[in-house]
């Protein structure tokens, strides 16, 4: 029997979007000032993040609640597995078939997004619904 | 440099990376479970921590991957 899918927090995953982007955004012109290629090379960094990790939290969110605590923990550990397989994937499939890319904005874009996340959930964290 | 020697760093950087967060999800999901089951009236507060506390694990492992895939993909490819 499938377990119910109930909505008990509510997690704000367009905001959350909407400020990675904007993040985004602001590191991307600031490469720009750098050069054309630097400037496209971090967007892709940023988007290498972004796309695994909206992934990862529509996945985590997918159960809720006490009963179903182990759908709960064994939809997290799938999700943290394909996260770090697309990220991989991205990576892979960038290095490969986009000729050029300036190697240190990508890889610096992508760790500051990493730790920006972090830090975007921590302050903005999903709420219950009232 | 030989050009091996770039694979098995990209393999130390990705094995122990993938171990890391192996044993860190590991943990953070049995201790979910585990206080879940003892106070089941806060899952969902345990659920935001235990999401909060995943994305703090899996930042380095993360950007592991990314130089991983640049030593095997630029450096040695």
């Amino acid at each position: 029997m499938k377990a119910r899918q109930s909505r008990i927090t509510h997690v704000p995953l367009a905001r959350w979007l909407i400020i990675e982007f904007i993040s985004l955004g602001i590191i991307s012109l600031i490469w720009l000032l750098h050069s054309v290629l630097a400037g496209y090379s971090a967007f892709i960094g940023g988007l290498i993040f972004i796309v695994p990790n909206a992934w990862f939290v529509h996945r985590v969110y997918r159960y809720q609640g006490a009963r179903s605590a182990h759908l709960m923990v064994a939809s997290m550990f799938r999700a943290e597995s394909i996260k770090i397989a697309l990220t991989a994937v991205f990576f892979a499939a960038v290095f490969t078939l986009i000729e050029p890319v300036h190697v240190p904005a990508l890889l610096f874009t992508f760790a500051v997004m990493v730790l920006a996340g972090g830090v975007i959930r921590w302050l903005v964290r999903p709420q219950p619904w009232r | 440099m030989d050009i091996s020697m770039v694979y098995i760093a990209a393999s130390i950087i990705l094995g122990l990376g993938a171990l890391a967060t192996g044993i860190g999800f590991g943990l953070l999901g049995g201790k979910l479970l585990e206080a879940t089951a003892r106070q089941p009236e806060l899952s969902n507060q345990l659920q935001v921590k235990a999401f909060i506390m995943a994305g703090l694990l899996d930042a380095v492992p993360m950007i592991g991957v990314g130089l991983a895939m640049y030593l095997i993909f630029v450096v040695a490819g």
